[in-house]
């Protein structure tokens, strides 16, 4: 079964990366926590999972297999208290992440991600900083190809006529995210609790996609639902649903084909719970406009974004996203 | 195929059912202590409060700060088996001053010893009880002291001023006319200790090794428009000994807490 050594041969790479890592991230002897006493309220984990959501996307436009590294900046606004004239902190979030799309056969595929994050937070003057290996994510995806009706005369099925896409499809996944990027509990106490490279906790991943692809334009949505685990300090981040819908089209010169997009995505986080007992102010939500391009050279998909935030209610307003945007080169496979 | 689908499914499931934990529950806390953190943290409304700062209030009246304190004594807390833990007594006054507060103007009240528990709810009293009072000037320990010091007395057949607020006003016929509401008893003739219980957002986890803290919000514009809103320029300007003014600051004051929000370290 060629599909099934695929499969272990992924996992066990997985496996052996996770466990190496896990081990190389003890604590960063350069990271002080610095005003643990005014550390305050504390939203949903924006970052820790976030890189790794459908809101992001997974992979490719046209969802073509890959291998690849995709950079992503974003920033945000934390109020640093409890108070409408409390004093803010910027957060800066790096991400810089491995990806890749890798097919089992015609039907299955998995996309995975490994992160290393560096963030960074500015308050009065001061700047604190916080790297290391993010929480590496794997999803196992099945997906459902739709053909053209096929055409029949009288009683008789031609069951051996090649059947012609139709060009939809649907993509079912269920995947992981392991917590390979270190939870600081110190931290969570902050009134941005996304700033961490990693929950700390094993989530489910559950998604949906739906695809259309013709030779002018292309539709590309996905759903996704991340059932988040408790971590060792019993702290479980809100369960979260993530969505995107795209729209793109095609350019084709003889020596490259230029895909621009438009489309939108979101987060509804629910509240945290720590200690068996919910967070009040730990939802939000957040609804973003992103618009970019796709850029095809023989094999290599070169692809930047930007996304700016619509309409937003994260953790009782206390942190506001004011940007993102992402670059990658993959390589397609 | 398919197998391969359900393994995938069923490996999943079990890795995300085997990672909940529930060591806490049954635990015997018996004879463990810890440490309880109040953060008294004076607010106007939704804004932190600020000295010198212009505050609006009922009656097209304005007010501005330079001093203000006051008085919280007898706190105690209870668990949710009902048991009430108090702190002991003769360290159980303490003078929150907002010139104490630290960057973000919080004023750390920090309680040890507390018995491990998972407390529910924290009853404190604002000024100096009747009884405490009554152990005289010897009784009183460091108080005594500590509140003269910080201009906390009258005298001691006057007693404590339980608030401390100095600063001026302005309405429609005043401009910058000084304020000063120095709310107490009046040695035992007019007893204006009052006591409120404030319930927590969240459970309170006492431990050994755990030093939860209690963000407490103090609304500071309640001294004037809580329960009855008065007027500055009718006689709460100067607010000292007076049996009609005092008790109305008192009870107001009752009504200026809340806890923000608690966290679990």
């Amino acid at each position: 079964m060629n599909v099934f050594q695929n499969f272990k041969t992924i996992v066990l790479l997985l496996f052996l990366l996770v466990s190496s890592t896990a081990k190389a991230k003890e604590k960063d002897p350069n990271y002080t926590c610095p005003n643990n006493h005014i550390l305050e309220l504390l939203p949903c984990d924006l970052c820790g999972c976030s890189t790794s959501s459908g809101s992001f996307g997974f992979g490719t436009l046209s969802n073509a297999n890959f291998i690849g590294v995709r950079y992503i900046y974003q920033n945000f606004e934390s109020r640093y208290g409890i108070f409408d004239n409390s004093p803010k902190s910027k957060e800066t979030f790096s991400t810089y992440q491995i990806w890749a799309q890798v097919p089992l056969n015609d039907k299955f595929y998995v996309t995975t991600n490994v992160p290393y994050q560096d963030l960074t937070r500015e308050f009065q003057g001061s700047k604190e900083n916080l790297n290391g290996l993010g929480d590496i994510s794997a999803i196992g995806w099945y997906k459902l190809q739709f053909f053209k009706k096929q055409k029949t005369d009288g009683f008789t099925v031609d069951f051996n006529a090649t059947k012609e896409p139709s060009g939809h499809s649907l993509q079912f996944g269920i995947g992981v995210k392991l917590p390979t990027g270190q939870f600081e509990e110190a931290l969570a106490n902050n009134v941005n609790p996304g700033f961490q490279v990693g929950t700390g906790s094993v989530d489910g991943i559950f998604s949906l996609g739906y695809n259309y692809g013709s030779d002018k334009i292309g539709v590309n949505t996905l759903m996704s639902y991340y059932l988040k685990g408790e971590n060792k300090n019993e702290y479980q981040f809100g369960n979260q649903f993530s969505y995107s819908a795209n729209v793109y089209t095609f350019f084709s010169t003889k020596k490259m084909n230029i895909m621009p997009f438009a489309g939108i995505s979101g987060d509804v986080y629910d509240t945290i719970t720590q200690y068996g007992e919910t967070l009040q102010d730990t939802d939000g939500d957040i609804l973003n406009a992103s618009f970019g391009s796709e850029l095809a050279v023989e094999k290599f998909i070169f692809g930047a974004s930007y996304t700016l935030p619509i309409q937003q209610n994260l953790f009782g307003d206390n942190v506001e996203s004011k940007q993102r945007f992402s670059v990658y080169v993959n390589f397609a496979l | 195929m398919k197998i391969l689908k359900y393994a995938y499914a069923l490996m999943l499931c079990a890795l995300i059912a085997s990672c909940s934990s529930d060591d806490d529950d049954g635990q015997d806390l018996t004879g463990q202590t810890g440490n309880i953190v109040l953060k008294f943290d004076n607010a106007v409304g939704d804004q932190d409060f600020i000295f010198g700062a212009t505050y609006n209030k009922s009656n097209n009246e304005s007010f501005q700060l330079n001093t203000l304190k006051y008085i919280v004594s007898n706190v105690r807390v209870k668990d949710s088996e009902g048991n009430t833990f108090l702190y002991p007594i003769e360290e159980n006054a303490f003078i929150i001053n907002e010139e104490d507060g630290n960057n973000a103007g919080e004023i750390y009240v920090t309680l040890d010893n507390v018995n491990a528990a998972n407390y529910t709810e924290i009853t404190f009293g604002i000024g100096i009880d009747q009884e405490r009072f009554a152990l005289g000037a010897e009784g009183q320990g460091d108080f005594l002291d500590l509140a003269s010091e910080e201009g906390m007395m009258w005298n001691w057949s006057t007693g404590y001023r339980f608030v401390r607020l100095d600063g001026t006003f302005s309405s429609d016929t005043f401009t910058n006319e000084p304020l000063n509401v120095h709310m107490g008893s009046v040695g035992t003739s007019l007893d204006n200790y009052r006591e409120v219980t404030l319930e927590f957002p969240n459970t309170v986890l006492v431990r050994e090794n755990k030093t939860p803290q209690i963000h407490i919000v103090a609304d500071i514009a309640k001294i004037f428009d809580g329960t009855t809103s008065v007027n500055l320029s009718d006689g709460y300007n100067q607010v000292h000994v007076s049996e009609e003014t005092t008790p109305v600051i008192a009870a107001n004051m009752q009504s200026m807490f809340m806890v923000h929000h608690v966290h679990n370290d």
